[in-house]
Order: structure tokens, then C-alpha cells, then sequence
């Protein structure tokens, strides 16, 4: 399939193949990843102006909404009401996580990289590669529906804990729910969603676990892969291993909301008003076993190949080896392995034995010693270098010092004395968006701006790119940080308006504050927009490597040609010989041979 | 950085910070607050400290560097001779934190275990005798129920242990015996200030949390369980009102001035329960002495009576 054509162009248009063929139903990883990357940008905006809604109603909450008020907030007045609130932070959480974080990351980030960065021509399985990408749009379809459906999108948190979520009227009656006119309808559009979201990763999982184990490139041995390459196999493995637990639990609410089964509902049924739902055999904590099995190891799903990807970036752009490349490796294992024991720390308050939450804490709290090494081997690696501040840099070292306050804020909820009053504040608003936002989108953003070049053979814009940068760095930590406060004043999460309690109404100025802050981060974020669809068309053209960085995919075109490489890469060395070497190289390409004298080439 | 330093200092002057504590727990949970406030913000400004000094230090121009970093012994291996190379740093940095992270692991096991160890609830007979009473919650209220002012007088001088199981025994989540002289209420608990409380918590709906900032108390109320719940106010804040004829909260006991802010205890559901709550507010009367509360009990005794709603 491959040619040696020298224009990326040519190579790519290859003759026998239709529009549809290569750009819809293609089965080229590197058109999968870039399908991935743009519908998950799509979701990110349609995420984004969820929480800028929330935001609003958090800030002013008596006022009347602008310009969506009067649309279909008619009846209240252009207020908002409690449900339409609860509704808007439970669809950000699901969409930010289930369409955004976690498809951008290992579908968009993991289907491009890993052949090219291993040095294989496609995926193990490039049919089942692209039905994993075409299982999204059921996914998709049904969760924007659930907007439309009577009673609206669900309302019960992203977590859709029972009783709430799952409550449901005696089969036969319809699919309203006496606990919520959310969780009806709504709620069985979102469970349908997410099993969609699931088959489609795991499909994803195995495809990356066989690619990674069967189709690497010669020469390159596992000792010699790209930590973005490490990073994404041991998230494929976590994934693999958790998902099932959460098909699981995602069909048990199906059945108890669809067919009347009880798997949630207590043996002395429930009471709603004078109204009783009759007896059940399950137990509603049995959901939140289930639900945080998977999803405390999906939270390092959505961090570990952040984290692959900023080692890379730091070490590239530092011109420097990366610092304790097996200990980055060992210490991804050690989280992706502890985080199969920590699920019960979501659980602390929640009824579950107190003595079952000792053994919960200590692995919680260990988990935070694996995060240490990552943050000090990263700051190993910019020591001594020659740092190039490109966006991707920027935004790579954004990553590092606000994944330190995401680690350590981690200590907090983790120690359960603690936890008890900080549960269900902002405190934990705060540590789980440094994660997931201050630290994986900056890991995605960094990664945008990386690979940019070799997605579309031409380069984004480094001046947008900086004033992206700065803004949404000073912006998220504005938006952010200040939440801690606000849990340390014991502020609770999910509620539309604070003024209710004497402890809470005090904190609406700092709520303003974040409020404001919030909106600029999400104008900011039209830069970027403007600078990825500019630069598509206009950006300077890219060589096949802008960055003289050492891993596989640098030595091919920008964009790659179907097949990737021209002649099979053979590999000779681990990816991080940066440095001096002599007054013109400073970097040795994965593929480069050694010389007599040079003592580097399999030194890892 | 700087910022995030200088809003730790700012915060605490406005009140947003922790609430005053007022009760036994309190100690535990800020103690343990404050030594891992202590030991990450260390963390954090070491770690951001050196990034940011690295980040200009060795910021470089374009281009490969014009030569090799001078790589002699620096200032941390002439300190720290151990930490000659790359594998005995990595040692170092491992090691040291997983001291530390062990240490605040274990230093809070008895923390935890004292708030809420169920084979530590206060019962009948022990060295204090919990005054008991069940907390069922629904959207969107908390529903009180006392035993008797008769009863509950007889336990505090530890006679009618049968009666106390109205209150200690359950069965399928239900309480086995309701008693028909048993005292409802809504939204508000009254206890009086170095009395044990022991709150038998359940709900009729959905999840809902038993939550109290200022007693550093939360528990999740779980469908189909009842979970025991209790903890020991150390001040108070309720007097009777001649002017308004009801027990009024929110006032300083110890200058007998009204302080809202800091002595109006709240029991705000802390776990999403439906669109009702963030309304989901109860409160929690500490009386001075005994007295005062046996006669709030029985005065609510008297009105339930007469308003014909003894309870069900």
C-alpha cells in the first residue's frame, strides 16, 4: 500500500479509494483518531457551555438568565429552576468525562499514535478499529436525544445514584420515575448511551493491547517505546479489565428502570409521599460498588495517557532524556494497579463499613506516592536543559505544576477523618477539575499542539497558541482554585443556589469571582478554534519533523501516507537521546544507527 | 502561585474558611485538616518553586544548545554524597514520601475509627447514655422522632432498658417497636450541650446526607439501612425567648449575644436527593442545661397532642 512518493499529498490520495471509503468509513487509524479528535472537540464546546450555564445560575443565582431565560425558562420567570440546574452539571460531568475526556484521549490521542509511534502500518484490527469509532454515533445520537425526551436530560449526577436515578414506576406503568421527572425517560437515553460509549472502548482496548504487543516495529522492544505508547497499553489494559463491571452495572438499571426488576431497591421498597414503590430485593449501595469500580480506574484513564503524552512533550522540548524512564513506567503500572483498590474512597460517607474504609484509605493514600515520582522525574527532566517554550511546552509544564495541586489536594479527601466534612463540598469540585481539566486537557491540549503538524501536515499558530495559553492558564487557575476555599467553608456541590444556609451565603462574592473567570475561560477557548481550523488551511506547511523529536512517527510524512511508513522503521535506541552531542545534533532518532563509540543505543 | 498563597492568607479574614467546630469531632477532623494543610502546602511550594526556577534557568534559545551542560557533582550531591546517581535519587524521592504518606495514613486510623466505628455507638449502660432518636429523611425534610419525655428521663438515670430498644433495635431497617407516646418533629434536633446524641439515620426515598459542618458530621442516609450517627456538642446555642414565646437558635451561650453566622447549625443534605436539595435545611438546638431541653420536650409533647398529631 505504501508508496515512496515525496509529496505528503499524493501519498495520501491514494487512487483507489472513494471519499466515504477514506474519510467516513475509513479504516486508517490515523483517520479514526482524527474522527475521534473532531467529534470530541464538538462535545468539549457543547460541555463547555453546560458548566458557562451552571456558572451562571452559581453566580447570580436569583437572576434572570440572558438570552436563554425568556427561550425556555418561560414559566419560572427567565429563572432557572433547581431541575434544569441539576440537569445542566449532571449532562457537563457525563458529557466532559463519557464524550470528551476519555474518547479524546485514548480514541483520538491512542488510535493515532500507537502504529505510528511503534512503527506499525495500522491497528491489529483496522475493521474493528473503525466500528469502535462508528459505536460513538448510537452513543452521541441517544445522548443528545435525552435533551429532548419528556422530563429532560437526566438530573441525578453523572454518578446516577440509585435511588434517585434508578426509582421507578411498576412495569406496565410507563418510565416515569416517582423520584425525579429527570430520571424517567431522560435516564434510560443516558444508560442506553454509555453502553455504546462502552462496547465502543472496549472494541478500542483490545485493538491497542494486540497492536501494542503483536505489531511493534524491529528493534523496538518494549524497554524502547514512547511513554505516550506505555501510557496508552496500561490505560487499554485498565480499561479492558474495568469496563465490563460498569456494562454490568449500566444493564441492572436498564432492567430495574425497563422491566420492574429490583436490583437497586431495598426489601422495604421506597416511599414517595403517600405513594409506595412495594417491596424490593436488592440494595442501592450494590450501584455504587459496581459504578466506582470502574469508574475510580476510569479517572486514571482519563489522566494516564495525559501523562504518557506530557513526558514526551517535556522531554522533547527540554531537549533532555527523560528522566527514570522505568520509574515513569513502574509508577504508571503502580497507579493503574492501586486504582483497581481504591474505588471504596468515593464511599467513605456512604454507609459502607467504616472498618472497610481503613483498608480503602491506606491504598488511596499510597497512590499519591506513584503521582510524586511522575512530578519529580518531570522536574528531573527539565533540569539542566535547553527548554524551547513552544505552546505544546507551555501547556505540557502547565500540566506538571497543576497536576501537583490536583495530587496533593488528593491527600485531603483521602484521609477519611478529613473527608467527612470536606465530602461533597467543593473542596472536591476543585481537586477532581485540577485533574480532569487543569491537568488532562492541558496533557490534551499540549498533545493538539504537538501533533498538530503530523495529524495535518501544516503547523498551528504559536502566537494564538500563547495567548491561548496564558488565558486559559490564568483563567482555569482563577476558576478553580478558589473553589478549595470554597469547600473548606464547607460550601456543598450540586446545589443552584447557596444562599439558602448561613454558612454558605457569605461565599457568593468568590462565587462571582469564579463565575467571571469561567466565562473568559470559555471565550478564550474561540482562539484556539479559530487557530486549529486557520491553520488547517493556512498554517505554514510542516516537514515531516518540526520538533527534531526522536519517536517513529517523526521519521514519515506530515500527514502520514495510508500505511504510515514508507519502508518499515527499524529501531535502534529508546526515544530520549536529547542533549549535546555535537555543535549541530542534539537529538538521535530512534532509527538512527549507532557509531563506534556510541555507548546510548540500547542503553534502556 | 503566588496568588493561590496570597488567597490562603486573604480567605480566613472573610470567614471563608472552616467553621468554628462544636462538637467532640471537631478536634480530630481539624487537626488532621491542618497536618496535611501543613505537609502539602511544604509539597507545593517546593515542587512549583523548583519547576519554576528550572523553567527559567534553563530556558533555551533555538537551535540545538552551543555545548554540553556542565554535568560535575552539584549542589545537592555534595550535600547528599548518596545520591550519586540516577537510581539512588529515584530511591531518595521514593522512599521519603511513602514515609510521609505512611505516616498520615496511620495517623488517622484512630481518628476515623472513634467518629465512626460502629462497634464504638454509645449505648445504654456505658459510660455515657446517648439520649436516642431516629432521623428518617425524604424529599425534602429531615423527620425527628424522641421517645417520650417519661422515657427518655427514666434512661438518663439508666432505668427502662426495655423501653430503649424502641429506639435501638431494629428490624428490616424499620424500627421494631414505635411507640405510641413517641414525640415527632421536622427539620430540627434538640440535645443539650455535652450530651451524647445517638441518631439512628434512615430514609423513606432516596439517598439523602446527614450533614452538619459545624458538628464535622456526615453520613449518608441509604435506602433500606439505618446507620447509627453520633457525636457530642461541646457548646450551646439555644435560650428561650420571652418576646417571641419559642426556643430561639443561633446565640452565643457564653456572651448570650445572637451570632448567626457562627451559632446557627445547620443540617444540610449533602447528597443530591432531587430538585428540592439545596432547600433540604434542618437544624440542630443545643440547649444550655438538661432542664431546658426536657422543657422544650415536653411543651412540643403537649402542642403535638393538642394538635392532635401524635405520632403515627
Amino acid at each position: 500500500m505504501s508508496s515512496s512518493q515525496p509529496h505528503a499529498a499524493e501519498v495520501h490520495a491514494h487512487p483507489e479509494m472513494g471519499f466515504v471509503r477514506k474519510y467516513i468509513f475509513s479504516t486508517d487509524h490515523k483517520i479514526i483518531g482524527i474522527q475521534f479528535l473532531f467529534s470530541t472537540l464538538i462535545f468539549l464546546v457543547i460541555g463547555g457551555t453546560l458548566a458557562m450555564l451552571v456558572r451562571a445560575q452559581l453566580g447570580w443565582p436569583h437572576a434572570e438568565l440572558p438570552i436563554i431565560g425568556n427561550w425556555f425558562l418561560d414559566s419560572n420567570g427567565g429563572r432557572m429552576t433547581e431541575t434544569f440546574y441539576n440537569m445542566l452539571f449532571s449532562m457537563h460531568a457525563s458529557v466532559m468525562i463519557f464524550f470528551v475526556i476519555i474518547p479524546m484521549l485514548v480514541g483520538a490521542f491512542g488510535n493515532f499514535t500507537i502504529p505510528l509511534m511503534i512503527g506499525a502500518k495500522d491497528m491489529a484490527f483496522p475493521k474493528l478499529n473503525m466500528l469502535s469509532y462508528w459505536f460513538m454515533w448510537p452513543a452521541f445520537t441517544l445522548i443528545l436525544i435525552s435533551f429532548f425526551v419528556e422530563g429532560g436530560a437526566p438530573a441525578a449526577g453523572w454518578t446516577s445514584y440509585p435511588t434517585l436515578a434508578s426509582a421507578g414506576m411498576p412495569a406496565g406503568e410507563g418510565l416515569q420515575s416517582p423520584a425525579a421527572p429527570n430520571s424517567g425517560h431522560g435516564q434510560i437515553f443516558w444508560l442506553l448511551s454509555l453502553l455504546f460509549v462502552g462496547i465502543s472502548s472496549m472494541m478500542g482496548s483490545i485493538n491497542y493491547i494486540t497492536t501494542i504487543i503483536n505489531l511493534r516495529a524491529p528493534g523496538m522492544t518494549l524497554y524502547r517505546m514512547p511513554m505516550t505508547t506505555w501510557a496508552m497499553f496500561i490505560t487499554a489494559i485498565l480499561q479492558a479489565f474495568a469496563l465490563p463491571v460498569l456494562t454490568v452495572a449500566l444493564l441492572l438499571q436498564s432492567l430495574d428502570k425497563l422491566i420492574g426488576t429490583t436490583f437497586f431497591l431495598p426489601p422495604r421498597g421506597l416511599e414517595f409521599g403517600n405513594w409506595h414503590t412495594g417491596p424490593g430485593g436488592g440494595q442501592p449501595l450494590l450501584w455504587q460498588h459496581l459504578f466506582w469500580f470502574y469508574s475510580h480506574p476510569a479517572v486514571y484513564i482519563m489522566i494516564l495517557p495525559a501523562m504518557g503524552m506530557v513526558s514526551d512533550i517535556i522531554s522533547t522540548f527540554a531537549r533532555r532524556p527523560l528522566f527514570g524512564y522505568k520509574a515513569m513506567i513502574l509508577s504508571i503500572a503502580g497507579i493503574a494497579g492501586l486504582g483497581f483498590i481504591v474505588w471504596g474512597h468515593h464511599m467513605f460517607q456512604s454507609g459502607m463499613d467504616p472498618r472497610l474504609g481503613t483498608g480503602f484509605m491506606i491504598a488511596t493514600i499510597m497512590i499519591a506516592l506513584p503521582s510524586a515520582v511522575k512530578v519529580f522525574n518531570w522536574l528531573g527532566t527539565i533540569w539542566l536543559g535547553n527548554i524551547q517554550y513552544t505552546t505544546a511546552m507551555l501547556f505540557a509544564l502547565a500540566f506538571v505544576s497543576l497536576f501537583i495541586i490536583g495530587g496533593l489536594s488528593g491527600i485531603f479527601m483521602a484521609a477519611t477523618p478529613v473527608d467527612i466534612y470536606i465530602h461533597d463540598t467543593y473542596f472536591i469540585v476543585a481537586h477532581l477539575h485540577y485533574v480532569l481539566f487543569a491537568s488532562s486537557l492541558m496533557g490534551i491540549f499540549a498533545g493538539i499542539y504537538y501533533w498538530y503538524p503530523k495529524m495535518f501536515g501544516r503547523m498551528m499558530n504559536e502566537t494564538l497558541g500563547k495567548i491561548h495559553f496564558f488565558f486559559t492558564f490564568i483563567a482555569g487557575n482563577c476558576v478553580f482554585f478558589p473553589m478549595h476555599i470554597l469547600g473548606t467553608a464547607g460550601l456543598r456541590r450540586r446545589i443552584p443556589d447557596i444562599t439558602n444556609t448561613v454558612f454558605e451565603a457569605p461565599l457568593i462574592p468568590l462565587n462571582q469571582f469564579i463565575s467571571i473567570s469561567a466565562f473568559i475561560l470559555g471565550i478564550v477557548q474561540i482562539v484556539f478554534i479559530i487557530n486549529f481550523f486557520y491553520s488547517l488551511f493556512k498554517g505554514p506547511v510542516a516537514g515531516r519533523n518540526p520538533w527534531h523529536s526522536n519517536t517513529l512517527e517523526w521519521t514519515t510524512t506530515s500527514p502520514a501516507p495510508h500505511g504510515n511508513f514508507e519502508t518499515t522503521p527499524v529501531v535502534y535506541r529508546w526515544p530520549y537521546e536529547y542533549g549535546y552531542f555535537d555543535a549541530n545534533e542534539d537529538s538521535k532518532p530512534q532509527t538512527k544507527k549507532g557509531e563506534p563509540g556510541d555507548t546510548s543505543q540500547g542503553h534502556h | 502561585m503566588l496568588a493561590c498563597l496570597a488567597l490562603f492568607v486573604i480567605a480566613p479574614s472573610h470567614g471563608w474558611w472552616l467553621p468554628p467546630g462544636m462538637s467532640t469531632h471537631s478536634e480530630d477532623v481539624d487537626f488532621l485538616f491542618y497536618i496535611i494543610l501543613y505537609i502539602t502546602g511544604f509539597f507545593f511550594i517546593l515542587t512549583e518553586a523548583i519547576l519554576i526556577v528550572f523553567m527559567f534557568k534553563y530556558a533555551g534559545h533555538p537551535g540545538p544548545a552551543k555545548a554540553a551542560p556542565s554535568t560535575g557533582p552539584n549542589i545537592f550531591q555534595k550535600m547528599f554524597p548518596f545520591l550519586r546517581d540516577q537510581h539512588h535519587v529515584e530511591m531518595a524521592w521514593t522512599v521519603v514520601p511513602a514515609a510521609i504518606l505512611l505516616y498520615i495514613a496511620f495517623a488517622q486510623v484512630p481518628a476515623w475509627l472513634r467518629i465512626k466505628d460502629r462497634s464504638k455507638t454509645p449505648t445504654f449502660g456505658g459510660k455515657q447514655v446517648p439520649i436516642q432518636l431516629e432521623v428518617s429523611a425524604r424529599q425534602f425534610e429531615w423527620r425527628v422522632r424522641y421517645p417520650s419525655s417519661e422515657r427518655l428521663e427514666k434512661w438518663m438515670k439508666n432505668e427502662g432498658k426495655e423501653d430503649f430498644k424502641s429506639f435501638g433495635v431494629f428490624h428490616n431497617g424499620q424500627p421494631k417497636y414505635k411507640q405510641m407516646d413517641d414525640v415527632p418533629a421536622v427539620n430540627e434536633i434538640h440535645l443539650w450541650k455535652g450530651q451524647t446524641i445517638l441518631v439512628h439515620l434512615n430514609t423513606l426515598d432516596v439517598i439523602h446526607s446527614f450533614n452538619i459542618p459545624f458538628m464535622r458530621v456526615k453520613q449518608d442516609a441509604l435506602p433500606g439501612k439505618t446507620i447509627p450517627v453520633w457525636f457530642t456538642p461541646t457548646h450551646a446555642n439555644t435560650r428561650f425567648d420571652d418576646k417571641k414565646q419559642r426556643w430561639v437558635d443561633g446565640i452565643n451561650m457564653e456572651t448570650g449575644k445572637e451570632d448567626r453566622k457562627f451559632y446557627r447549625w445547620e443540617i444540610a443534605c449533602a447528597e443530591l436527593c432531587g430538585w428540592g436539595h439545596h432547600r433540604m435545611i434542618g437544624r440542630i438546638y443545643v440547649h444550655e442545661t438538661q432542664s431546658d431541653f426536657f422543657k422544650w420536650l415536653k411543651q412540643t409533647e403537649i402542642e403535638n397532642l393538642s394538635h392532635g398529631k401524635a405520632s403515627k
